[in-house]
């Protein structure tokens, strides 16, 4: 039997092809551990044991009739609690939802479903998907697998801590402004938010709809390419969802077109709340791909300082809409209200101002704030026009440049508690992250280096932003840095 | 210059989404707002008098279908996922009170 340490999508697929070990054995063998290791991280919120051991099962089968299979199949994933699974639990990690299960799967699910993989449970994530730490959660804190005095980052925690702690090959998470590049940097895993419109947001509890995007949380970039191959499409059920057809060249980048790529580095990005061992580590990296062959430019993208606040009166008018539906009718119930006698005002009130947890409360008012009769103009509005200044900057530089370089976090994994009590400054650890979602861009987290668990101290990573629609670019640059790093 | 935000637009900005807050989160929400709102005061130093809106170039458009019947919509999952149900109806709470 393989150890679950080494296991990435493709070296899953080359065991069960080979038949070294079976689906079923993998799956049980990843329950055990998790069952001894989770308590003590707690990436997972439910686990779906029952249905991940029939699906691996009926994968063996078709392997024993010597049956081709995808290189999904049978691959234990861990699924963001914010996407849903028929008839599993979909928290979003708030009290509001605690009781809820979802009626029927994401598009995602879906097409994984049609990949046969095999999903291993829920994780636990920031209430709705807002924060940057997973200490939001309603249910749990999720602990760094690295150093368990600090968070794995967020908003998709659960989801990076449990590739990261061997609790999962892969898994899927959301990116609204960083929830899944911050938590991979953290964690020391690769983190893939793709395009606006790449992947269908149909059955992702929604946040901030024109910011929301599902993206593969995985060990390498080859994984995170391969499963991002899967569940990328055009979906009649998401209005947003584009028309684009991604090739081969996903999973098999040429060397000499990853050579041609200028990488452009923004001034912007390399100024002021930059931690001395980011820049270090930031450095590290551009050398490395400097080895590759690749040309690397200076650039500017000079409304870079108004995207956080920018995206932080966005988000939250996108949010005070969004999270209208949970009214207390609907979904699941505040068991300690008797419906037949309160007034229905007193039920929206008392199931909102129980369910939400501060985080969500404090953004839902700001949200309605900034959206009201008389600060419309002045927040929101104006927030729109600098949001698509900062779109322009990109559209602008990428005339120069194939890609952008940049930090993913200011600082590696903070200590839990630390900021809890600070909104802003957990704000703050989105100001490198936010700028792609509000110009809908590609973008991902790839680890400086190899971080063993607990060995090699915290992990960092760096991103790389793309074209529109250019998620080969970044992914091709990726693979080839894994393969000078390994 | 924008007001600042006191406990009468807190108060009323709950009462417009629908939040019950305790007097603590209160005190909390008016002193983080307040921070929040004056980072948001870099925006000010912008001029976007001549931008566009991202809105006005999205690229986006209205995505239309044959206005027929589909049956892609599974009734009995949305009546089973809600929380209270008798004979095949939704039960929700009385929305008109009753007379005294």
């Amino acid at each position: 039997m393989t150890t679950l340490h080494n296991l990435t999508i493709k070296s899953f697929h080359e065991g069960l092809v080979k038949k070294t070990f079976s689906a079923l054995e993998v799956a049980q063998t990843f329950f055990k551990y998790i069952k001894d290791t989770d308590p003590k991280i707690g990436a997972y919120l439910s686990l779906n044991e029952e249905n991940a051991i029939r699906d691996a099962e009926q994968v063996d089968l078709t392997i024993a009739k010597d049956e081709d299979v995808g290189i999904l199949a049978g691959v234990p994933l861990a699924i963001k609690d914010n996407i849903l699974i028929k008839d599993l639990p979909a928290t979003a990690a708030s009290k509001i939802l605690e009781n809820y299960a979802a009626s029927y799967d994401a598009t995602v699910i879906q097409k994984l479903r049609a990949e046969k993989a095999v999903f291993l449970g829920k994780t636990n994530l920031d209430e709705f998907a807002m924060g940057a730490s997973t200490e939001n959660s309603a249910f749990r804190i999720t602990k760094n697998p690295h150093d368990r005095e600090r968070v794995p980052g967020g908003t998709s925690g659960g989801s990076a801590a449990a590739v990261a702690g061997h609790m999962a090959v892969a898994a899927l998470g959301s990116d609204t402004g960083g929830s899944i590049r911050q938590p991979s940097s953290f964690c020391g895993v690769v983190g893939l938010k793709p395009t606006y419109g790449a992947v269908s947001r149909f059955g992702l509890i929604a946040m901030a709809s024109s910011l929301d995007q599902i993206g593969t949380i995985a060990k390498t970039v080859e994984d995170a390419a391969i499963l991002f191959g899967a569940i990328n499409g055009k979906d009649p059920l998401d209005a947003t969802s584009a028309e684009v057809e991604y090739g081969d060249e996903l999973f098999a980048p040429r060397l000499e077109e990853v050579k041609r790529f200028t990488v452009g580095l923004p001034e912007e990005y390399f100024i002021g709340g930059l931690d001395e061992e980011m820049r270090r580590a930031v450095e590290e990296a551009i050398q490395k791909i400097k080895s590759l062959g690749l040309q690397f430019k200076r650039i500017s993208l000079p409304h870079t300082k108004y995207a956080l606040a920018c995206y932080y009166i966005v988000m939250p008018a996108e949010v005070s809409a969004n999270l209208a539906r949970f009214d207390g009718i609907r979904y699941a119930r505040n068991e300690k209200l008797e419906m037949r006698n309160e007034k229905l005002r007193d039920i929206y009130f008392k199931t909102r101002g129980e369910g939400f947890g501060a985080e969500v409360k404090r953004r839902i008012i700001l949200g309605t704030f900034v959206l009201s009769s008389g600060y419309y103009d002045a927040y929101y509005l104006k927030a729109q026009k600098v949001r698509a200044l900062i779109k322009k900057d990109f559209e602008e530089v990428f005339k120069e440049v194939d890609v952008i370089l940049t930090p993913v976090a200011p600082t590696p994994a903070f200590k839990i508690g630390e900021k809890i009590d600070d909104p802003l400054a957990m704000y703050l650890s989105d100001i490198f992250t936010v700028s792609v979602n509000l110009a809908g861009l590609p973008a991902i987290s790839i680890p400086v280096r190899k971080y063993e668990l607990a060995k090699d101290g915290l992990p960092i990573g760096f991103q790389l932003i793309g074209k529109p629609f250019r998620e080969a670019d970044i992914l091709g640059i990726g693979q080839y840095y894994e393969k000078i790093t390994a | 210059m924008l007001s600042p935000i006191n406990k009468k637009t807190l108060e009323y900005l709950a009462e417009l989404a629908r939040i019950e807050l305790d007097p603590r989160e209160e005190e909390k929400f008016l002193k983080d707002l307040q921070k929040i709102l004056d980072y948001f005061e870099e925006l000010k130093m912008l001029d976007t008098k001549d931008t566009r809106l991202m809105t006005d170039d999205s690229g986006l458009k209205n995505v239309f279908r044959e206005d027929e019947e589909r049956k892609n919509t599974n009734h009995q999952a949305g009546i089973e996922a809600f929380p209270e149900k008798q004979d095949g109806y939704l039960k929700i709470p009385p929305v008109f009170e009753s007379e005294p």
